[in-house]
């Protein structure tokens, strides 16, 4: 894998996008056996991911479980530090700062999680909270001005200012996330990592959740990377999509590139799998059917690593070399596999 | 005859807290062969009712208040226990959302599998072991007959949920409930499962009730939709009837707030306000507190009736709101009134 001449990573350049990740791998190992010694193994959770987020996008990240997307979020704020490759935020390298350097960084960056239940502290009132969040940003805000930030804090996710002396089990699952919305909008954050804001909360309040998220980042002029496993979603919300298989992405592009012309077989196969509430569409559709679950990131296949769940047979090459991460279409990026990726390219490349 | 035939199926809690209305007169009528969705979102009765069906309501608090439901001539809810006892795993079987939990971490699969078969019928453990081993085959698990002898936590939770429907096919039932069958599995392994239950449905000529809130799964699968809020019948119908031309708001609404992949650029629809809490029942129409709809008169009190509209689909046809409206102008309308898209929320949960 190597990049243009003179450019740092593979994908984007780091002295203009806010955030980008250069063949990041993270493994966890998981120690030996205490009486054999023998290696229990390394589990590879992110895999030589390389990856640029632009300032004001919202990037969707789509997978299926145990595919490293929650892994790679938490390698992104350095919560968990990478085994290799760089990751640069606003141009400083996160990857070459110490601890304490990162800590600092770390208030540009916040999360907000898939359970509003567990992420907030149930002995706290909504107003502790978001102080507490405001003060990171502004240690010397206290008293009425305090209280005004945190009032309009809730005004701007939709809740009732005269609320916030309640404590999270007093609102509803929706209500919550708006707080914990609130919570990482305090410090004032150039980028929000969303990790599965919607999966935990009913279909008529997941659209109140995903409008509201939307508007945020244009109205306050945040980045934000949007993680889930449902494609429609991620399709909805997002400027562009990464496509994550087993601790790599596969394909990277625009919401419409992805959606309407994508190129990898998985990414086909991820679209074909989901159920659309059409009844005629769904009866006419073929589909294209992966065999088995999603490997095991301890043991992962060797080359493609699509390739014992990809109905079309792979040779004995790729089944052994890694295929390149490559820009084969105008800012559409894919695995290049021969076998994973369509005929469409081939045909559109002499042109 | 339909094989299965409720009718104003009534389940209520006597919590500390009051009554809570899980079920509040759902009728349905399910064909041999046939599937029926219930759709709804969380609290809006749909397990509940199925729980109902096989008795499996705690009790108390939970009780059935009134209602029938006539399986094969026999009303389910007037059984003795030993004669539910023949019914449930024979007749009937229910698979549940997490098959983690709904299977015996202790015991090898293939004990679990021939325990169903061997409490209703007299079969010697080989033939039982043989059978159990097909039955495995045939959703789909590759070297059956060597992983029968496993543990549950040998198998991924795909191949879990492939070995809770062997199990409740093993006898093979008249009557299939699947709670929520595939919501803790991924896409590309539900769209596996969804096919498996498909073809062993046409296999045996099983009867499936489909329980989901998943709008696609629906559409793909189910041959007649119920559809719920608030323990309340909503609408009921053929796939047809109540994809392209749902008649009740929460149908509608509930269509249009689900992004597709077809959606793009356009804000998604919000039902405003919040799912209802049980304890505080409505008196009329379970949706009426979020209804887009323009009212034209005070709706306190009554019930709507359900009206059929021919060919089986049925509305509770709430005489307050002019729904006959295309949906678009009255969200669009509903979005003008709501000066704000996200209106601040004044109830809280409790």
């Amino acid at each position: 894998m190597s990049g243009a001449e003179g450019s740092l990573a593979v994908v984007g350049d780091p002295r203009e996008d806010l955030l980008v990740l250069d063949d990041v791998h993270t493994h966890f190992d998981l120690g030996r056996n205490f009486l054999s010694r023998e290696s229990k193994g390394v589990v590879k959770a992110v895999d030589g991911v390389s990856l640029a987020v632009k300032e004001g996008e919202i990037l969707g990240l789509v997978g299926e479980s145990g595919c490293g997307k929650s892994t790679l979020s938490r390698t992104i704020i350095q919560l968990i530090r990478p085994t290799s490759g760089r990751v640069w935020f606003k141009g400083h390298e996160l990857t070459a700062m110490n601890d304490a350097e990162v800590r600092r960084e770390r208030i540009d960056f916040q999360m907000i999680f898939q359970d509003p239940y567990a992420s907030l502290n149930p002995r706290m009132t909504v107003l502790d909270t978001l102080a507490e969040a405001v003060r990171t940003r502004h240690p010397d805000l206290k008293g009425d001005a305090l209280r005004r930030r945190v009032a309009e804090l809730l005004r701007t996710v939709g809740l009732n200012p005269a609320h916030m002396k309640r404590y999270p089990h007093e609102f509803s699952g929706g209500q919550r996330q708006r707080v914990a919305i609130a919570r990482a909008l305090a410090p004032e954050p150039k980028l929000i990592i969303a990790d599965e804001p919607v999966s935990a909360l009913d279909v008529s309040i997941q659209s109140q959740i995903l409008n509201l998220l939307k508007r945020l980042v244009r109205e306050l002029g945040l980045t934000m990377i949007f993680i889930s496993h449902d494609l429609s979603v991620v399709r909805y919300i997002s400027d562009r999509i990464a496509v994550m298989y087993l601790g790599r992405i596969i394909e990277l592009g625009s919401a419409e590139d992805i959606i309407d012309h994508p190129l990898h077989l998985y990414t086909k196969a991820l679209m074909s799998a989901i159920p659309e509430p059409n009844p005629r569409a769904e009866r006419a559709r073929e589909r294209i059917v992966l065999s088995g679950d999603p490997p095991s990131p301890l043991d992962p296949p060797s080359g493609c690593n699509f390739w014992p769940r990809s109905p079309v047979p792979h040779d004995d090459r790729m089944k052994q070399v890694e295929p390149p991460f490559e820009e084969v279409l105008p800012n559409h990026w894919v695995a290049a596999c021969p076998f994973c990726v369509s005929e469409r390219v081939k045909a559109v490349e002499p042109a | 005859m339909p094989l299965l035939d409720v009718n104003d199926l009534t389940t209520h809690f006597h919590t500390r807290d009051g009554v809570v209305r899980a079920v509040d007169g759902v009728s349905f009528h399910l064909d041999r062969g046939e599937t029926l969705g219930i759709v709804g979102e969380s609290g809006s009765g749909k397990s509940v009712t199925c729980y109902s069906l096989l008795r499996l309501i705690p009790e108390p608090p939970g009780r059935i208040e009134r209602g029938t439901a006539m399986f094969d001539g026999q009303d389910l809810l007037q059984m003795s226990p030993a004669e539910l006892r023949r019914i449930r795993g024979r007749r009937i079987s229910m698979i549940f959302q997490d098959p983690m939990t709904s299977l015996n971490p202790f015991l090898r699969i293939s004990t679990q599998l021939i325990e169903a078969l061997q409490t209703h019928q007299d079969i010697s453990n080989k033939d039982a072991l043989k059978k159990a081993t097909a039955a495995l085959e045939e959703v789909g698990i590759p070297e059956a007959s060597k992983r029968v002898t496993g543990y549950p936590h040998e198998f991924s939770g795909g191949m879990r949920q492939r070995v809770m429907i062997a199990m409740a096919l093993i006898t093979e039932p008249d009557l299939l409930i699947a709670d929520e069958p595939t919501t803790a599995l991924d896409v590309t392994v539900q769209a596996q499962i969804l096919d498996i239950i498909k073809q062993r449905q046409n296999d045996l000529g099983t009867a499936v009730i489909l329980v989901t809130h998943d709008l696609g799964v629906v559409a793909g699968t189910c041959d007649r939709v119920l559809v719920m809020y608030g323990g309340q019948e909503m609408e009921s119908g053929t796939a047809e009837q109540i994809f392209y031309a749902p008649r009740h708001p929460y149908t509608r609404a509930l269509q249009k707030t689900i992004p597709s992949l077809q959606t793009k650029g356009q804000e998604l629809y919000t039902i405003p306000g919040l799912p209802p809490d049980a304890s505080k029942p409505a008196t009329g129409c379970a949706f009426f507190p979020r209804c887009p709809y323009p009212k034209n008169r005070d709706p306190m009190g009554e019930r709507p009736d359900l009206v059929d509209l021919g060919e089986g689909h049925c509305w509770a046809a709430c005489g307050y709101c002019d729904s006959s409206a295309p949906i678009e102008s009255v969200l669009a309308k509903a979005d003008e009134a709501i000066v704000d898209p996200l209106p601040v929320e004044v109830e809280t949960a409790r």
